[in-house]
């Protein structure tokens, strides 16, 4: 009887989220730490060969793709337990996104000043677009025929069409685009050089409007039931969340060191890397406050992944 | 507790860097400042520690006393140029902007570049063991680099502005010529690449090398015993390479770090003790010039080798 009521209690007691693994990428460690999303501790540390920076899970979710660029390769990990499937040599893979319909990757060669287009199945290189400069983020139209990549040493966004492997247009956008997204049918691009977003016409690459958000705008992000816009400052040392729909600011939060990528735990909760600060905060989004989680050197791209086993479980086995 | 370096540079580059770059437009360059900022940063860390070890060396044993010693200041002015400012930027900039290149082209053509990591599995995630071995194969290089300086006439010309104090103390390492500086960067580089440094421990290499050179040339009398001396390069051993040269004398102890590229092709020479250095063969701005001075007459002297023939030198 007992153990049926201590069943019981751990049953509800628990929340429906009570484990799972984070990774983060430690550009300059150069190394990949994994916290345990529980306990917010780092529990392991992966070495990669020499400057990772960005990380996303193939379509499939059998793999985590961590970009190694001045390794030139991709690292393949089990987003369950962080061990290393295998690695593949791929030319300075900084950004790297699969299209919305899983047939393509576009991967951004930062300092090579290349966009590749590869088979996302075969890993063939599809296409090379030589660029002006520094090709930093990318997102696609929601029918995977456009890629629209900013060009952060530039001022330019471009659009390349998937369909044709043609660049459909460049147009300057601002003083240094960084992120990019795509939101209501438009292109939106952090500027880091000023205070504001550009909200771009997919079609024309017309801007359409400027919506400020804080100094040195840099990355964006949409949380996962699509209601809220997240753009961290790095100037500001501001994460911000504005209505997705009319892009009006809710409010701004105080994140000092670099606010870089983030990703959103199922408790609600906002990861986001500290770039200059070796550390992530665990943003509350409704008290305004965060946790922080010592981790390497220049955390970077971060994953979350609330469904795998916690850290310790798969260090046991 | 996180890397004090990585965490100065970072605040640093978030309170003073960023801030400037925004106002002036320039944010484009953030990635580069913040890796500058991290550089320099170990610049001002080990000169600072070669200070500190050095100048007690230098007043409880030196070699010589000089009543005026003026020419050791534009030394001074040499060592923070290159340690704090000039060689972090370049060494990162241009070896990470080559690194890429290089090896993403290869990368391209079907070769996975080549690394110690990839030769040797087991150091992946062993960073320290892999600097010093990186370490070693890089003092290996700079021993030929230095040996070639001696051979040729119009290098010799560059490389004498680095013989040519009298007043060698350990601040006289980074006494060159800036086209020598250059040569010795893009050697360096080259084989840095070849060899598949990591482009963040690139500098951190040079930082560190560098600071075992400034100890070499340091005015002490100071030697690591007849063992240590075969392992380590020492103030007694370096100097014997910056002696005036006598009647018969052969230029001896090219290497920069390590004594045993020297002890293996049989250009060691531990017999010398202390000798006078300098080059009595240049003219004079070179070793008592203002910064500039030296940088001219090192020029002209290179200039002239196109001009006439010279003996082959070797101070």
């Amino acid at each position: 009887m007992r153990r049926l009521f201590l069943l019981f209690c751990l049953t509800v007691a628990s929340p429906a989220w009570a484990g799972g693994i984070a990774f983060i990428v430690n550009s300059r460690g150069p190394s990949i730490s994994v916290v345990d999303m529980a306990t917010l501790k780092e529990v392991s540390r992966i070495p990669t060969l020499r400057e990772p920076h960005h990380l996303i899970l193939t379509p499939d979710g059998h793999s985590l793709m961590v970009g190694d660029t001045a390794g030139n390769q991709m690292m393949f990990l089990d987003p369950n337990t962080g061990e290393v499937q295998k690695r593949m040599p791929v030319a300075d893979p900084y950004q790297f996104q699969f299209s919305p319909d899983g047939k393509l990757l576009t991967v951004n060669g930062l300092l090579r000043n290349q966009v590749d287009v590869y088979d996302a199945a075969s890993m063939k290189l599809l296409k090379r677009f030589p660029v002006v400069a520094t090709p930093s983020h990318l997102t696609y139209s929601p029918d995977s025929s456009t890629v629209f990549v900013s060009l952060q040493d530039s001022d330019k966004l471009v659009a390349f069409d998937l369909r044709t492997m043609t660049e459909k247009w460049t147009v300057p956008i601002g003083k240094t685009p960084a992120g990019v997204l795509w939101l209501n049918g438009t292109v939106l691009v952090a500027d880091m050089g000023t205070d504001h977003l550009a909200q771009v016409d997919p079609a024309t690459g017309k801007i359409l409007a400027l919506i400020p958000t804080g100094k040195g705008a840099h990355q964006l992000f949409l949380s996962p039931d699509k209601k809220i816009l997240w753009v961290n400052n790095r100037e500001g040392g501001t994460t911000v969340s504005l209505d997705a729909t009319t892009l009006k600011l809710i409010r701004s939060y105080s994140i000092p060191g670099g606010p870089d990528d983030m990703d959103f735990a199922p408790n609600g909760k906002i990861w986001i890397t500290r770039r200059f600060a070796e550390k992530v905060a665990v943003l509350d989004p409704a008290s305004g406050s965060y946790e922080t989680i010592n981790v390497g050197r220049s955390p970077h791209g971060l994953f979350l992944n609330p469904k795998a086993p916690s850290p310790a479980v798969v260090s046991s086995r | 507790m996180g890397d004090p370096f990585d965490l100065s540079a970072g605040w640093l580059e978030e309170h003073l860097l960023i801030p400037m770059l925004y106002q002036f437009g320039l944010m484009n360059w953030e990635d580069v400042s913040y890796s500058w900022v991290l550089f320099a940063l170990y610049g001002v860390a080990q000169v600072a520690v070669t200070f500190a070890v050095c100048l007690p060396l230098e007043h409880w044993r030196p070699v010589e006393r000089w009543p005026d010693n003026k020419a050791v200041w534009v030394d001074v002015a040499y060592t923070v140029l290159s340690r704090v400012g000039v060689l972090p930027l370049f060494t990162y900039v241009l070896f990470y902007r080559a690194q890429v290149f290089v090896s993403g082209w290869m990368t391209d053509q079907g070769w996975v570049p080549p690394t110690l990591e990839g030769l040797f599995p087991v150091l992946l995630g062993q960073q320290m063991i892999t600097f010093v071995l990186y370490a070693i194969i890089l003092d290996f290089a700079d021993y030929w680099r230095h040996w070639l300086a001696h051979q040729f006439r119009w290098w010799w010309a560059l490389h004498s502005l680095h013989h040519a104090q009298r007043q060698m103390t350990f601040w006289s390492d980074d006494r060159n010529h800036l086209l020598d500086d250059v040569i010795a960067f893009v050697w360096f580089g080259v084989i840095a690449l070849l060899i598949g440094v990591p482009p963040l421990q690139f500098p951190l290499l040079v930082l560190t090398l560098r600071f075992l050179e400034s100890l070499s040339h340091a005015n002490v009398r100071l030697s690591f015993g007849w063992l240590g001396d075969r392992l380590l390069i020492s103030p007694r051993f370096h100097r014997a390479h910056h002696g005036i040269l006598g009647a018969g004398d052969r230029s001896c102890n090219y290497g920069a770090v390590l004594p045993w590229w020297d002890m293996l092709f049989r250009t060691a020479d531990f017999g010398r003790d202390y000798v006078q250095t300098g080059d009595p063969s240049g003219e004079e701005a070179l070793a008592t010039g203002s910064y500039w001075q030296q940088q001219r007459a090192g020029l002209r002297r290179f200039a002239r080798t196109f001009g006439r023939q010279h003996a082959r030198h070797g101070s």
